[in-house]
């Protein structure tokens, strides 16, 4: 067949231009606008102070930019192996065969179609509360007072009800994807392994977890996406002025784009850029990581 | 043919709405707001537009963007050529981070003369943030300071309100035999204490170079603050939750509820927890205490207000201006006062909200305006690591030492 160059150019010059405008550009953009003091996020180029690595080096020697660092580090691996073990458990069980697949399965995922910010509040409201909230109450009433007398939200726990409440909500999608995953193996396998005698735990190491390479993979670079976007829970349990237990470097990235809390501070959308770009590369060296790791292609079903 | 007579009735809308657009008398002018549409103000600033529209002929076209819609959204829609003629958001911000986008308003406050009616106070605050030329014009006031249950101080048989550090620790014990808690917070305003007692030391100047210089350890009123608190602490006078709570746990929970007699707060607390007290709660409101040796003393706060501002590329300005008239003079700004238990912007509303009543004297014992929080919070990139640390003071997880040297060790 004979190739129309005109035609290819006609049909893919939209897209192309779409792409460079929506994704190209701004990141260029905002590589470039790393390198520069920027006070206001829309000024103009022109009038923008170049500085060099400054900005990189300030966040490296900020040590509250090393705390909202240290967090997400902690967002990602623990909360990473918590949800990821529980959301590839209950897949497993939800395919496992039991009765009333569809209830639990809309059950565990509707955290997901709840607002964030309606389910912070209820944990931090209702939860965490520590005059008459769940755990305060619970635990007195078992007689266990020096639980009820914890308070979880000061900045010894504040960290860790986060990231629970957090990964609560999490599951749910996660699980999701590791079900889709285990639909997609053909039954075959599970029934020939049964009638080899092979119990559950068996099928799930020799048949399951191999087969399902591909997907982990993508939940985890999924994990990793939203980890570095983390900023609504952030929010939500540290209102009006950011804490050492609950920043992340999104939320930095914020005071420094749009000022903090309810004084009036230097901005500079310069040093925001520049959060993004190390966030970008985090997220990059993940998912080249987790590629070298886990190889999805030696098994083909 | 049902086809072709649709076609022709929407030709003909079309037309006529094209022919409105045209022949449509009045202007149009374009208002931006910091509430949110379901909050009293929205609601009370909606009332007062349509009525502007009704009266002028004019159309007002209202967008209520809430507090983080306009933060984020306001600066970026007027760099890109976005038509809005009329925004309102807190004092500072408009008149500081704003200050390039605002048309001058001295001519037309002359012209209307609007002082005659406006509150000194306020309007000398948004002349001085503005650098000394009226910019914004002020509504909603609202004073950073002490607000008290007045039934738990009768009942602890304090009969006149603390002025000095020692009058607070002798009332706040007294109400502690009475079987209350003297004082509480929550995390959004537990740093707002601390400013406070360090400013009344030092004045604000003092505390802002303190916080951005790191001069912790090298200003010895730090640490007596600290120790001030870390006595409050000592002798069962702080909430075991002070500052730990997630706002508005404390706010609405063990203050609202009674438990506790003080919270350091904005005059719009009682606004915010009327749901929880019932009309019948009693408020008092007393400036935060001088201490021994300070700079300042209860003649300084934290006070400011929402303001109006005018897009200084409008074309419609006068018109701008007589919506904001609208808002903060007459039956208007009566009805938002009494809607959202707010003060009054308009001195001929002589009667401020019942709740509020006991702000009144305190606000006209003001002289000194502090920024908010006293300056503490000025340095982002500390103010979460002082937080966490005046937690810990507060709830005897650290001594007053350990935390001025934490403070110094984290801003070296």
């Amino acid at each position: 067949m004979k190739r129309n160059r005109t035609m290819f150019i006609v049909f893919l010059a939209p897209a192309l231009i779409l792409f460079c405008a929506v994704f190209v550009y701004p990141i260029f953009r905002t590589i470039i606008m790393s390198l520069f003091k920027v006070e206001n996020i829309t000024s103009g180029m022109s009038e923008w102070a170049f500085v060099g690595i400054e900005n990189y080096k300030s966040l490296v020697n900020t040590s509250l930019f090393r705390i909202s660092m240290w967090n997400l580090f902690r967002i990602w691996l623990i909360g990473g192996l918590v949800v990821m073990s529980l959301a590839l458990l209950f897949a497993v069980i939800l395919n496992s065969g039991i009765r009333f697949k569809r209830f639990y399965r809309a059950v565990i995922y509707m955290p997901n179609i709840i607002s964030a910010v309606a389910l912070a509040t209820m944990w931090i409201q209702f939860v965490y509360n520590p005059r008459f909230g769940l755990l305060t109450t619970t635990f007195k009433n078992l007689g266990l007072d020096s639980l009820a007398a914890i308070n979880w939200t000061d900045s010894d726990h504040k960290f860790w009800a986060l990231l629970f409440a957090y990964c609560f909500g999490m599951v749910g999608y996660h699980m999701l994807i590791f079900s889709s995953g285990i639909e997609k193996i053909p039954q075959e396998l599970f029934e020939a392994s049964t009638i080899d005698g092979a119990s559950k735990p068996q099928q799930f190491r020799s048949i399951t977890w191999p087969l399902l390479s591909g997907v982990v993979k993508t939940n985890i670079t999924m994990w990793s996406i939203t980890s570095v976007a983390f900023f609504v829970w952030s929010q939500l349990f540290s209102m009006v002025t950011a804490e050492t237990q609950t920043i992340t470097p999104m939320v930095y990235m914020y005071l420094q784009v749009f000022g903090a809390g309810n004084v009036i501070s230097e901005r500079n959308a310069g040093l925001g850029a520049a959060v993004g770009v190390l966030l970008g590369l985090c997220v990059v060296i993940v998912f080249v990581v987790t590629n070298r790791l886990i190889k999805n292609d030696d098994l083909e079903f | 043919m049902k086809k072709r007579m649709f076609c022709l009735m929407l030709a003909l809308l079309v037309l006529l709405t094209a022919t409105g657009a045209v022949f449509a008398e009045g202007k149009t002018i374009v208002y931006w707001s910091m509430w949110s549409s379901s909050e009293p103000q929205a609601i009370v600033i909606a009332e007062a537009v349509k009525a502007y529209e009704a009266a002028s002929g004019n159309t007002v076209d209202l967008q209520f963007k809430g507090r983080t819609g306009i933060r984020e959204g306001l600066q970026p829609a007027l760099d890109a050529g976005t038509e809005i003629d009329l925004f309102d958001e807190d004092i500072d911000r408009v008149n500081v981070a704003w200050k390039d986008y605002l048309l001058d308003l001295e001519e037309l406050v002359k012209a209307n003369d609007y002082e005659a009616t406006a509150l000194p106070s306020m309007i000398g605050a948004a002349r001085e943030v503005a650098g000394g030329s009226l910019k914004s014009i002020p509504y909603q006031p609202n004073v950073f300071n002490m607000f008290y249950n007045v039934e738990i101080f009768e009942e602890a048989g304090i009969e006149a309100v603390p002025t000095t550090w020692e009058e607070l620790l002798a009332a706040s014990e007294k109400i502690k035999a009475a079987g209350y808690t003297a004082l509480t917070t929550d995390d959004a305003y537990v740093m707002t204490n601390f400013g406070y007692q360090l400013a009344r030391y030092i004045g604000e100047a003092g505390v802002v170079d303190v916080v951005t210089n790191g001069n912790w350890a090298e200003t010895p009123e730090v640490l007596k603050a600290a120790q001030d608190y870390e006595d409050l602490y000592a002798k069962g006078y702080l909430s075991s939750t002070f500052g730990t709570s997630v706002w508005p746990t404390n706010q609405n929970g063990e203050f609202a509820l009674g438990d506790v007699a003080m919270y350091l707060n904005g005059s719009w607390l009682p606004n915010e927890v009327k749901g929880v007290t019932g009309p019948d709660f009693k408020w008092g409101c007393f400036a935060y205490p001088a201490v021994p040796g300070g700079k300042d003393g209860i003649e300084a706060a934290n006070f400011g207000a929402q303001v109006f501002a005018i897009n200084k590329n409008t074309k419609v300005a006068d018109e701008a201006f007589s919506i904001i008239e609208y808002i903060t003079k007459g039956e208007f700004d009566k009805k938002l006062s009494v809607e959202s238990v707010g003060i009054p912007a308009d001195t001929t509303n002589a009667e401020w909200p019942e709740m509020l009543s006991a702000v009144k004297d305190v606000m006209a014992g003001l002289t000194t305006r502090y920024q908010w929080s006293a300056g503490i919070e000025n340095n982002p990139d500390m103010t979460p690591i002082i937080k966490e640390n005046f937690q810990k003071l507060c709830t005897g997880k650290v001594t007053a030492q350990e935390f001025v040297d934490a403070l110094e060790a984290a801003s070296k």
